[in-house]
């Protein structure tokens, strides 16, 4: 019987294994409350933990997990930055780890949403995109563009464009991969990678499962 | 109360006839960190210089030194000569420019050895202030009868020493490192030389140009290529984990 904790930059995941709850709460809220986690993952986690186990890990984990396939290519959109691994039979064939080009990319469509009250299921994605090196500077961007007269749904679209065809570059660009976190409930950014690639989401418990999947091992 | 001998810093791994000398003296290895050291290089130097270098001149500037002893040979960079340079024209105290070519090779036992990576790490930088006795393996330090190590890290000493924890107990040294301890720094044959099938960690310093070859190696080997800047970041330290670990280096 554990707590199990993903604790992001943002938003914190939480399982407990004696119950099967599941619950997302904002981090400051997870600082506030002073939760401990038995095991644990993410940017905030080596604070609340009694045993950490590094993101990497956690998303190759929870992906061999969830996804049951030999060979498979999983990419987290957090908050702050983009990761990813591709395992081929139990063995990493690639990955990395970005929070300098990905930075806060995640975080701003966040805030952008918020801001300018948009719902992001009802967006249309743009064929155009804004060239996003992080977030702070695509956001520069972003509101250049609203300044010449660009609708602010198409700017943001053209905003979220810009992350995924990153996201899709950082990753090698390939055809079908799995997508991790919350950005898996985000249908515009789900929409805008190039057309015809497979985006499998695999919603926001991926590293939680990795840490199921290390306590189970022991 | 005065000091009783000179002090001496020095950069690099200058030839042993050039230190040797100097060893009666207080010699201290420029290259490593010095506690309380002010960042005065930050104004001098352009925002894409490496960290060791960066150490270097802060050191330099802070510690009161009578001479410096520098190795801008085959083995250094242009950003070393730079500094040499940079130095003669900041400092009013004799800059001694100085090239290491050697090829005769003093062994690497410590690279080799079963130890703690940290700790090895600790012996090669010391030894060339205290060198041990000379070892019985003169040879080209390509590790000749060494048992399977569990990982190798390729690369030059890093200026966070923490990355060093990451890996097991008997991790090979490889790149630079090891021809450091071997004291031939310009022997390329060497530094390029990676044992196949043990899973390497190609480290190098951001903005450093030994990054070019790290990749490069880290593609032909199947290995992991990583640059840090100074303190071992969160996704650096994550990658190194996660390649150990998916590569069966702690399985021994």
């Amino acid at each position: 019987m554990a707590l199990l904790g993903d604790f992001g930059t943002t938003w914190t995941k939480l399982h407990d294994t004696a119950t099967g709850e599941r619950r997302i709460l904002p981090t400051r809220e997870a600082a506030a409350a002073g939760l401990r986690a038995d095991l644990a993952t993410g940017h905030n986690a080596k604070r609340w933990a009694r045993r950490f186990v590094n993101e990497l890990i956690a998303l190759a984990e929870g992906g061999e997990r969830l996804i049951g396939e030999p060979e498979f290519l999983v990419v987290d959109v957090g908050s702050r930055d983009v990761k990813y691994v591709h395992m081929r039979n139990g063995e990493l064939a690639e990955m990395d780890w970005t929070a300098t080009c990905g930075a806060l990319t995640g975080f701003t469509l966040e805030l952008l949403g918020k801001y300018y009250n948009l719902d992001y299921g009802a967006t249309e994605p743009s064929p155009k995109s804004v060239p996003v090196t992080c977030g702070v500077l695509g956001m520069e961007q972003l509101f250049e563009l609203v300044s010449e007269g660009v609708p602010v749904e198409e700017a943001i679209a053209r905003f979220a464009r810009g992350i995924a065809m990153n996201a899709h570059r950082f990753i090698g660009e390939p055809s079908a991969f799995y997508l991790s976190g919350g950005m898996c409930e985000n249908r515009l950014f789900m929409r805008s990678f190039p057309e015809g690639v497979q985006v499998t989401p695999l919603g926001r418990f991926v590293l939680v499962e990795g840490l199921a999947a290390e306590l189970d091992a022991g | 109360m005065g000091r009783c001998s000179r002090r001496v810093g020095f950069a690099g791994c200058p030839p042993e006839e050039v230190l040797g000398p100097r060893r009666g003296e207080e010699l201290i290895d420029l290259d490593n960190l010095v506690e309380g050291v002010e960042h005065r290089s930050e104004s001098l130097l352009p925002r894409t210089t490496c960290r060791i270098i960066r150490r270097i001149l802060d050191n330099a500037l802070a510690l009161d030194l009578e001479e410096i002893v520098i190795d801008e040979g085959y083995g250094k960079c242009d950003a070393a000569r730079g500094l040499a340079e940079m130095l003669k024209g900041l400092l009013d105290i004799p800059i001694i420019r100085t090239q290491n070519d050697t090829r005769v090779g003093a062994g690497t036992p410590i690279c080799d050895s079963g130890l703690p990576l940290i700790r090895k790490i600790e012996l090669i930088l010391d030894g060339l202030v205290h060198p041990a006795p000379p070892s019985p393996c003169t040879g080209r330090g390509q590790g000749d009868g060494v048992p399977a190590p569990p990982a190798a890290l390729w690369g030059v000493p890093a200026a966070d020493f923490s990355i060093y924890r990451l890996f097991p107990d008997g991790t090979q040294v490889l790149g630079w490192t090891r021809c450091l301890e071997n004291r031939t720094p310009a022997d390329w044959e060497l530094e390029m030389w990676v044992p196949e099938g043990v899973p390497t960690v190609f480290f190098a310093q951001t903005f450093c140009p030994k990054n070019v070859v790290a990749a490069h190696l880290a593609r032909k080997h199947d290995g992991l290529h990583v640059d840090v800047d100074g303190a071992l970041s969160q996704p650096v330290r994550a990658k190194i984990e996660a390649f150990l670990r998916f590569r069966g280096a702690w399985n021994g």
